[in-house]
């Protein structure tokens, strides 16, 4: 059980943003995606989703061994991909809960049952520590930057993925929401779970270690390593990299 | 025998009526409003006998109006239905009644309470504002009478019914409401057709007047189905010192509407609010010119519209703000907001202001737009079909409005028939918002 991306070059309808990305997440793995602002991270996780803004040009995406590369986003969530946005959409009108329960059936043959489902949410709510009258509110209305990332974890306790794609969900957070979402995180991880956080700062990965880190940089996986290459992007930064892969900071 | 101050409006209309040409209605750029196609020689008002029951109405009547309550009563303190140029079944509550409230035919409210019709009929109303107002107050029949008396509260709704349900008539409708001092009420005027072939007119005069403090809530909700109606109407509210109108028409089907919805803040203390919802599909052409107009100072005003549209249709809202000098101290606040879901459609949303006083606020805005790709990503992430996705964000759109209709029978009709019509449009939908 696995996701795997094979050779993959993506580009919008400007220029080619991924040069070849290879990258393998099994299940029970935790991997962290390294980059700087602008390397290419976010394309690579919307690619995996299967937004409409990217081509892809080359190269594969596999689930469990499945070409899921021309699935519609909604068939790949169905598959069990699933990503929090770095910038979650506004959804004028239509309640968390009610979002929710739409999401929860949309991989079901029969619609949750209003127990099952109240007991799961409160369950997930308590775990992320979130309020009650959160769930009547618009989805992403209004909600400050931390909120958004609370509910896109919501979100993911929720739709029980096997794979969790998370999009700097780091950022912008101070450090007790960083700590409870890191504690959601956490509470999920297990055998069922293959995780690939992308973050730019090491920051989530005190909370949340990682089995395997990959650094992307323009486009390209330029670095591999277990989790103390983290630590040592800590204490170097990124141009130990860049002078490594020998790139100037041009793009 | 009818009052001679009917008979003398209607002498004056009709020689105004036969001078009148047909009109087109012009508005700079490119929108016009043509009734070419209209073939009124071919339309007559028709005749029908009265049913016995609500039962014995047609189905499209009948599957609009509320349930019956759990105890057996009708959720509606009173009913009227005009079918074609008959009224064909009145009725109410004798408890309402017995408080002195008059519900009834205009018809009947002429030759029974002529002093009381005098005082108020076509008082904001004229037949000089065209040819087709002219031809409402020459050749009504039927029609609809409220009067609720000083300080009298009515909790359940008051309920009329235009209905057409053959090609080949003209309707000719004319509603007065008189709410009096203190008086607290509800009423809903639902305009309906089933789908069929062929022509049909409502030409349709609303007024109403609330007095002093007087709460009303109103609705208007339009369907005349698939058929070729058009509907050309004149829609007016007085809103007298401290009184308060929420006024929510709706429109969900109509070959062609040409309508002119009025709200007057005519005493201070006076407020409104206006909730406007539309639905158009097909080749439906939808003209709506409202007016919010403050004739005196301390009054408020706020107004919301919000439509949809789909296939090859044309809708164009304009909102007039209008606060006439020594109107000080009034508030008001006009939004407009389309929404397209198809590559033809087109809308137009004008929202303007002409203010005669200074310290006053008066806002506006309007904005015509399509579904957000990126909204239909993220939900279509969480694994919610593309469809799903596109319907759950019209009626997400919607939902600011449907939740000011304060009406649970409404609310419930106005959802049914709006995912009925997304549901008809969906594969168009579904390509439009694909290909972008
Ligand atoms: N939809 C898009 N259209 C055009 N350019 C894009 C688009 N998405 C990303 N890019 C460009 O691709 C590069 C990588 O962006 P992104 O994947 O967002 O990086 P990261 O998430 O690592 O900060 C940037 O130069 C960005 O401007
Ligand atoms: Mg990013």
């Amino acid at each position: 059980m696995s996701l795997e991306i094979q050779k993959l070059h993506v580009r919008t309808e400007e220029r080619e943003i991924l040069h070849g990305v290879d990258l393998k997440v099994e299940k029970g793995e935790t991997h962290a995606l390294m980059g700087p602002n602008g390397s290419g991270k976010s394309t690579l996780a919307n690619t995996i989703m299967g937004s409409p803004e990217y081509e892809v040009t080359e190269g594969r995406i596999l689930l469990n061994g499945e070409d899921l590369t021309e699935a519609d986003p909604d068939e790949r969530a169905r598959a069990g991909v699933f990503m929090a946005f770095q910038y979650p959409a506004t959804i004028p009108g239509v309640s968390v809960a009610n979002f929710l329960r739409m999401a929860v059936n949309a991989k079901r043959e029969e619609p949750i049952k209003v127990k099952e489902f109240g007991q799961m949410l409160k369950a997930n709510m308590d775990l992320l520590r979130i309020d009650r009258e959160f769930t009547s509110r618009y989805l992403n209305e209004g909600f400050s930057g931390g909120e958004k990332k609370r509910a896109e974890i919501l979100q993911l306790a929720m739709l029980k993925p096997e794979i969790a794609v998370l999009d700097e969900t780091d950022s912008g957070l101070d450090i007790d929401a960083l700590r409870i979402v890191s504690d959601g995180v956490n509470a999920m991880r297990g055998p069922e779970l293959g995780t690939l956080i992308i973050t730019h700062y090491t920051r989530i990965l005190d909370y949340v270690t990682p089995d395997f880190v990959h650094i992307l940089l323009n486009g390209r996986i330029v670095r591999q390593g277990g989790a103390e290459l983290a630590s040592e992007l800590e204490d170097k930064g990124y141009d130990f990299v860049r002078e490594e892969a020998g790139v100037a900071d041009a793009r | 025998m009818p009052a001679s101050f009917v008979d003398d409006r209607r002498a004056a209309a009709l020689e105004l009526y036969e001078r009148e040409p047909v009109p087109t209605w012009r508005r700079s750029g490119f929108w016009t409003t043509t009734l070419r196609n209209l073939r009124l020689e071919e339309l007559q008002p028709r005749h029908y006998d009265p049913v016995q029951a609500v039962e014995d109405l047609p189905d499209v009547v009948t599957d609009a109006l509320p349930d019956r309550m759990a105890d057996g009563r009708s959720q509606m303190a009173g009913l009227l239905v005009q079918r074609g140029a008959s009224t064909v079944f009145a009725s109410v509550d004798p408890e309402v009644a017995a408080q002195g409230v008059v519900f009834t035919s205009l018809e009947r409210a002429v030759e029974e309470h002529p002093e009381l019709v005098e005082q108020w009929y076509m008082r904001r109303l004229s037949h000089e504002e065209g040819k087709f107002p002219a031809a409402t107050a020459a050749f009504w029949t039927g029609g609809a009478f409220l009067h609720v008396p000083a300080n009298v509260r009515l909790e359940r709704p008051l309920q009329v019914v235009y209905l057409i349900d053959e090609p080949g008539i003209a309707q000719y409708a004319h509603t007065l409401g008189v709410v009096g001092d203190f008086a607290e009420c509800s009423l809903r005027e639902y305009c309906l057709a089933p789908d069929f072939d062929g022509q049909a007119l409502h030409s349709g005069a609303f007024e109403l007047y609330l007095q002093t403090g007087a709460q009303v809530k109103l609705a208007h909700f339009q369907d005349w189905g698939r058929g070729e109606v058009y509907d050309l109407s004149t829609k007016r509210v007085e809103i007298a010192r401290d009184a308060h109108c929420s006024w929510v028409p709706i429109h969900l089907g109509g070959r062609l509407t040409r309508q002119t919805l009025d709200i007057i803040t005519a005493e201070r203390g006076s407020n409104m609010r206006h909730t406007g919802l539309y639905f158009t599909e097909g080749s439906e052409h939808l003209d709506l010119f409202t007016t919010d107009l403050h004739e005196q100072g301390d009054t408020t005003g706020d107004t919301v519209w919000k439509g949809v549209l789909t296939g090859d249709s044309r809708a164009s809202y304009e909102g007039l703000i209008r606060i006439n000098r020594g109107a000080q101290n009034s508030h008001t606040y006009l939004q407009t907001h389309s929404m397209l879901l198809s590559p033809k459609a087109k809308a137009d949303a004008i929202p303007s202001l002409i203010v005669e006083t200074d310290n006053v606020s008066a806002s506006h805005g309007g904005t015509v737009g399509e579904i957000d790709e990126a909204q239909v990503y993220y939900m279509m992430s969480r694994g919610i079909p593309r469809v799903e996705a596109v319907r759950t964000l019209v009626e997400g759109y919607f939902e600011e409005v449907v939740q000011r209709l304060d009406d649970e029978s409404l609310t419930a009709l106005v959802r049914e028939r709006i995912s009925a019509k997304l549901a008809a449009a969906e594969d168009n939908v579904v390509e439009f918002t694909a290909q972008r």
